[in-house]
């Protein structure tokens, strides 16, 4: 049985110039791979078209043969074709030995810095959304929408003067919205160093510059996250979800930003449920003030009955919610 | 043609120079249909009316009369004057019954001199000068009603004045001040740089429906502003639009385009306004 060691081949960005493997009796079928095996399968008849075939993941290890201790070849990290262009490098590591030092103590081969120079900021401001989004927990998806989006910017370079950190930032943003779980600007805020401000500038600007458009922020689109940051059971989260809907129905609310109309949902609620949340508590994890919270409740007060869903089970009733 | 002026009908001749070109469209055509219907109808009554005037009359309005946005109500009849078109205030408003926003206007001048900024604070009434929080004195005059900013290159902003002429007096009275003050101040290369209108259209608009209409040219984010950030392409003007139905419209360099923004507007709102 032959090693399972897998070289790494030039993958060259144009692939329509190169001959395309097919099945010679399916030309027309789309190759399934293997990539355990390393082979190019036809779904059609079983035929087994390449074979030895380029693994592009993160490198492994092999155990076929216990003598060797040590493996010494490397083939470097996953590629990531869709962001980088093709970042084929070698880096030359700090020796150990005495015969990787000149005379004068310096480390003979020092060119451990020119490395993709040409995508590095794009590869650090990577790595600045990567930090970002794992402060607030955000899924792969979303980071993946967001590195795109950064890319398309970063190329466009209309741009090009903002801090990278304020557009990365903003990329998140959207990317939040467009996969329908938008995040505040002030939740943005709170894992970035950039001002909300700056933040919203970006946001408008990308905006423009890639020509898309995002959908508008809904009360119903935060309910569950304040909720569960609260503590709040599922109860009380539907029966905010509906206080907040009905009320924009009604158009009690005029002009009041979905935010604080739904913490002020979330405080009727929870103040008419058994677990009573003070408006100082929602104000901070929703990122309202709390006289945002107290306007927007005076709004939706004087009509709370109808705003109530009609199977919810009230420990403090209707009448004796507190009158702010 | 003898005069043929019908009674009771508004003179629209300012419209001629202006109506053309980008009037905004919306993206889902819910209002164009009856735009393009009400525009019809009033081609048609035109054209039953004018059977009695002359035929290049009658061609120049259809030009005229049919690429400006049609307002409900108001069937504008182009009787031409003897006179050459001159933009002239109608009689009655532009769209019936509401006032059109009277611009404020925001003009430069270059006073042609360094100044030091502390000697006119201390010195001059009226004047405030906070250099921690604006690089610039903020002087005020009571005739016009007006504000200046004035800062040490030499170069002047004058806010508030109400008309051409009197942000241009405006400015020459600061200069007078600032030459009182000993300072060498001259006059040069006033402009006029920006003007500010802002009206009622006096009911509650649907801010979400009108942004889901015109992608293209609005913006409201509740987060960052309550307001949506309407920017019409022509006339090139940015109109700030709130729930309550007050609009405000900026970017002007000349008068009529206030205006014209503001008809452009008007049918577009009234098809958002709030029913409850």
């Amino acid at each position: 049985f032959s090693n399972t060691k897998r070289e790494r081949k030039l993958k060259s960005p144009d692939v329509l110039a190169l001959p395309r493997v097919q099945c010679p009796n399916h030309p027309d079928a789309c190759l399934v791979e293997d990539y355990r095996a390393g082979d190019m399968i036809c779904p059609e008849c079983g035929l087994v078209v390449g074979d030895r075939v380029i693994d592009v993941g993160s490198e492994w290890r092999t155990f076929s043969n216990e003598k060797a201790l040590k493996d010494p070849s490397r083939v470097g990290d996953a590629q990531n074709p869709l962001l980088n262009g093709g970042d084929l490098t070698t880096m030359i590591s700090k020796g150990t030995g005495a015969a990787s030092f000149d005379e004068f103590g310096n480390s003979k081969y020092q060119n451990r810095r020119t490395m993709s120079s040409s995508d590095r900021a794009m590869l650090n401001a990577f790595k600045e959304i990567s930090t970002m989004a794992d402060r607030i927990n955000l899924p792969r998806n979303i980071v993946d929408r967001t590195n795109n989006l950064f890319k398309q910017v970063y190329e466009q370079k209309s741009l090009k003067g903002r801090a990278n950190d304020a557009i990365a930032s903003a990329c998140l943003y959207i990317a939040c919205r467009q996969e329908g779980v938008p995040r505040t600007f002030k939740e943005i805020c709170a894992v970035s160093r950039i001002s909300k401000k700056e933040i919203g500038r970006c946001f408008k600007l990308i905006l423009k510059a890639l020509e898309t458009s995002v959908d508008l922020i809904t009360t119903g689109d935060f309910m569950s996250r304040f909720c569960s940051n609260l503590g709040l059971p599922k109860q009380v989260q539907m029966a905010a979800t509906f206080i907040a809907r009905k009320a924009v129905e009604l158009d009690l609310v005029p002009g009041r930003s979905p935010i604080s109309v739904a913490a002020a949902a979330i405080y009727m609620a929870s103040q008419a449920s058994a677990e009573k949340k003070t408006q100082k508590e929602i104000g901070d994890i929703a990122g309202v003030a709390d006289v945002t919270i107290r306007q927007s409740y005076r709004l939706i007060y004087p009509r709370a009955a109808e705003l109530f869903p009609p199977d919810f089970k009230f420990d403090t009733p209707v009448d004796k919610l507190p009158q702010l | 043609m003898q005069g043929a002026m019908t009674p009771g009908m508004p003179l629209f001749s300012p419209m001629m120079p202006y109506g053309s070109g980008l009037t905004p469209q919306p993206v889902q055509n819910t209002n164009s249909l009856s735009i393009l219907e009400e525009q019809q109808r009033q081609q048609q009554a035109q054209q039953a009316r004018t059977s009695g005037q002359t035929p290049q009359l009658f061609h120049s309005q259809a030009v005229g009369g049919s690429t400006t946005t049609a307002l409900p109500g108001n069937t504008p009849l182009f009787t031409t004057p003897l006179t050459p078109m001159t933009p002239i205030t109608p009689a009655t408003p532009y769209v019936s019954h509401l006032i059109p926003p009277t611009p404020i206007f925001v003009s430069t001048v270059n006073l042609g001199c360094k100044l030091d900024l502390k000697t006119i604070a201390l010195r001059a009434r009226n004047a405030e000068y906070n250099p921690k929080r604006f690089a610039a004195v903020i002087m005020r005059i009571r005739e016009p009603r007006t504000t200046a900013l004035i800062f040490s290159s030499g170069k002047m902003v004058c806010t508030g004045a109400k008309s051409e002429e009197q942000s241009r007096l405006a400015a020459r009275k600061y200069a007078r001040v600032v030459q009182k003050l000993g300072f060498p101040a001259k006059f040069l290369d006033f402009k006029i740089q920006n003007m500010v209108g802002s009206c009622d259209v006096k009911f509650p608009i649907r801010l979400e429906g009108l942004v889901l209409t015109h992608q293209q040219f609005s913006s409201y984010e509740p987060e960052l502003f309550p307001g949506l950030i309407y920017r019409m392409i022509k006339p090139r003007i940015v109109l700030l639009i709130f729930v309550s139905g007050k609009v405000v419209l900026t970017g002007a360099k000349v008068r009529g385009e206030i205006y014209e923004a503001f008809e452009n507007i008007y049918p577009i709102l009234k098809g958002f306004r709030k029913t409850t």
